[in-house]
């Protein structure tokens, strides 16, 4: 059974459609992605999974059964932007998320202490939130959505704003979470964390899905493979259309798109005729590259 | 449930527990108690006893009017007091208060000398000693003053009319009074015919004389105004800030994902509330523990109390009106993004209660007018009116009935509507909605 599934749901406000006709489904277990860039609709939809807003139309089920107030304590959600009372004391705050959540007092305290331990955090568990960090007000915001040990875990943009050792400690949480069976939904601007970490995803864009599926299916499916090429001198064999569809020229290297049925040989001939040649590298295609080509492409029915 | 009662203590412990909240708690009362107490410690300091000369023109007639001046000074002040337990402004406090400093001033209130020369040149002399502030001033009563029933009152400032008045009163009837003796009357029966007549007023009530003044009446409507007035502004406000607290961190969106949006509007409402209700018990636990003794003194104990039928009607009339008005403020948090935004919406708020206070005098004049039944009814001015038709004169039964049952549906309506704006509302950020805007939530806001 799908942890999560959506069936043409849709949501809008006024005249702007934030999500339209989005479907996809979440298997138990997995770490799914939910990748656009900015403003695509991303931040909605997790809101409806959660079910703070109700789409206009079409279905959310959670583990089977529409959402309902019975799938709350269920899961956790980690919002966007850090949502925690400034006042209120580290501990207290844990406790009252997880009693919301169903947790006794004790209980609550107990986990919460625990948590604070591993992620460093018991000095601060009697000081005020407003004392603390953002990274630190992060864990403190991911324990208190996981504190009552829900069944999916939905996380909207969670390592944004964190130091790269928080955002360390923060993957492995979620690893290892995901190796304990918890489906993790998180969503992201950042394609290459979402390619090391997911093993499904949905590309969003203006509230469409691109792309959805299974990662290493996706990119099999879009077949085409990619070049990675440093060179130095003559840039015309960037220019012969029989062998390269297109190129993006990150500076330090170009990475090239081969045209369909090109030969990677002929392209590094080529280019050792031309030009000097200091790498010269066969690519999978980057889920980045992906998203761009999906999006930039005229759809097929227009 | 169990998530309102969370919200709850979470609002009250965070509440009760900042230093604010305490300073304000234990100070207020402080702070009252020095506006009250104050100005009359500083009137009576400066009310050092008055030096006054009387100029007459025999020394008997002047001794005779030192006398009566001394005594007519003291017997007013007892009168006042008299009148005082049932005239107005005058609760239990105040009447203590003015009591122990009515007896204080009695003695040092004037020293009175006499002056058996009434030329020009003593008055020139009197005029001077008045400048040096040696006297407060002199009262030239000579037989040709008298004669032509001009008196002169002169001190360094103009005597306000009610001294003027106090003056001409007294020398009025010290002048009465040697008339009568004048005409063979004895000083006895002097007395008895000068006596003042003291207008007592009564109020009928359920076929009984009750000595409850309409001043006290007043009293109790006008602390219940002020109570509303205070609660709804300084706890409403305090519900609208939160609101908007929570939305600007997010915390809303934390809280939605466990709680419902009704769960946590109520939970808001009745948390904040309950810091206001300990807030106003503290404070009158406090005057109650610094009136006792001077309550404990009142002879007349019983006609200060405050009926229970009473209490009970302002205890529910204020908290109905309390729930009221914060919802509304709950709503308005949830419409807006900040807190200008918020106050400029508040008179929404404001003008019921606007209303009801320029109403009240028509409430105290005529309880039972058609026009004031009716408004009393008016959910939104009822939590005053109604409450103060209640002190005045108890309206019939099924007037107060409609009139809860009207504000009780009225509540709920507004909870269920405004935990539907709050629904929508508290994850919209920006722009401030318009009104169409508004209605459309409602209507597909279904929670």
């Amino acid at each position: 059974m799908n942890t999560v599934e959506l069936a043409g749901v849709r949501k809008s406000y006024d005249d702007f459609v934030a999500v339209d006709n989005l479907s996809f489904r979440i298997q138990p277990g997995t770490i799914y992605g939910l990748l656009g860039p900015n403003g695509a609709g991303k931040t909605s939809t997790l809101r409806m999974i959660i079910g703070i807003i109700i789409p206009d139309s079409g279905q959310v089920l959670i583990l089977g059964e529409p959402l309902g107030r019975a799938h709350t304590n269920r899961f956790g959600y980690l919002p966007e932007e850090r949502g925690l009372y400034k006042k209120m004391k580290v501990l207290t705050h844990l406790i009252l998320l997880a009693q919301l959540k169903g947790l006794t007092r004790g209980e609550a305290s107990k986990r919460a202490s625990d948590w604070c331990e591993r992620f460093e955090l018991t000095a601060w568990m009697d000081k005020k939130v407003e004392e603390l960090s953002k990274g630190m007000q992060q864990k403190v915001q991911f324990i208190g959505a996981i504190l009552h040990d829900p069944e999916l875990i939905v996380m909207d943009e969670p390592f944004s704003g964190l130091d790269p050792a928080s955002a360390v400690a923060l993957k492995d949480a979620v690893l290892e979470l995901a190796k304990n069976g918890k489906t993790i939904l998180l969503s992201t601007h950042r394609m290459d964390q979402a390619e090391r970490l997911c093993q499904s995803i949905c590309l969003i864009n203006h509230g469409r899905a691109v792309l959805e599926g299974d990662l290493d299916q996706i990119k099999a499916n879009y077949g085409h493979c990619s070049v990675q090429i440093k060179y130095d001198g003559d840039a015309g064999f960037l220019h012969e259309p029989k062998l390269v569809q297109s190129f993006n020229d990150y500076g330090n290297y170009v990475e090239v798109r081969l045209a369909p049925d090109a030969d990677t040989q002929e392209l590094l001939r080529l280019a050792c005729s031309k030009a000097r040649v200091d790498r010269f590298e066969v690519m999978q295609p980057s889920l980045e590259e992906i998203f761009i080509e999906s999006v930039s492409k005229p759809k097929p029915h227009a | 449930m169990r998530n309102t009662w969370l919200i709850i203590q979470r609002e009250y412990m965070e509440r009760v527990r900042t230093t604010s909240f305490v300073v304000l708690t234990l100070l207020a009362p402080a702070i009252m108690t020095a506006l009250m107490i104050l100005p009359a410690k500083l009137a009576t300091m400066g009310d050092k006893a008055q030096h006054i000369v009387v100029v007459t023109s025999t020394p008997q007639f002047g001794e005779m009017v030192r006398q009566r001046l001394l005594s007519a000074n003291s017997a007013s002040d007892r009168d006042e007091d008299d009148d005082g337990t049932s005239s107005q402004a005058n609760d239990a406090k105040q009447t203590g208060a003015n009591r122990t400093g009515a007896s204080q001033t009695d003695e040092k209130q004037f020293i009175i000398d006499v002056d058996a020369n009434p030329t020009e040149a003593e008055r020139a002399v009197l005029r001077d000693r008045v400048t040096a502030q040696a006297i407060d001033g002199y009262l030239w009563l000579t037989d040709d003053a008298i004669a032509s029933g001009k008196v002169t009152w002169a001190s360094r400032n103009l005597a306000g009319s009610a001294q003027r008045s106090r003056w001409s009163e007294e020398l009025s009837r010290i002048m009465l009074y040697q008339r009568l003796s004048k005409s063979n009357v004895s000083a006895e029966q002097a007395d008895l015919l000068l006596k003042p007549i003291k207008v007592d007023a009564v109020r009928i009530e359920h076929g009984r004389e009750t000595k409850d003044s309409s001043g006290k009446k007043f009293l109790e409507v006008v602390v219940m105004v002020m109570l509303i007035y205070v609660a709804v502004l300084l706890y409403g406000i305090s519900v609208m800030r939160s609101v908007l607290e929570e939305k600007n961190s997010r915390v809303m969106e934390v809280l939605l994902s466990s709680a419902t949006s009704t769960e946590l509007m109520i939970g808001k409402i009745f948390g904040v509330g309950a810091v206001g209700l300990t807030q106003i018990v503290v404070w009158v636990v406090m005057a109650g523990v610094f009136a006792l003794p001077a309550l404990a003194m009142q002879p007349n104990l019983s006609d200060l109390l405050v009926p229970p039928a009473v209490l009970v009607a302002f205890a529910v009339f204020f908290l109905l009106g309390y729930l009221l008005f914060s919802a509304m403020y709950a709503a308005i948090g949830a419409i807006t993004t900040t807190e200008q935004e918020g106050q400029q919406l508040q008179f929404i708020i404001v003008i019921p209660l606007v209303l009801s206070v320029f109403m009240l005098s028509s409430v105290v004049r005529t309880p039972d007018a058609p026009f004031v039944v009716w408004m009393s009814m008016v959910p939104f001015f009822a939590p005053v009116l109604m409450y103060a038709r209640i002190v005045i004169q108890t309206p019939p039964a099924w007037q107060i009935a409609l009139s809860l049952f009207l504000l009780i549906a009225t509540i709920a309506g507004l909870l269920i509507l405004c935990a539907r704006i709050y629904r929508i509302g508290i994850l919209i950020y920006g722009k401030r909605p318009n009104l169409p805007e508004i209605l459309k939530w409602l209507k597909y806001a279904k929670t």
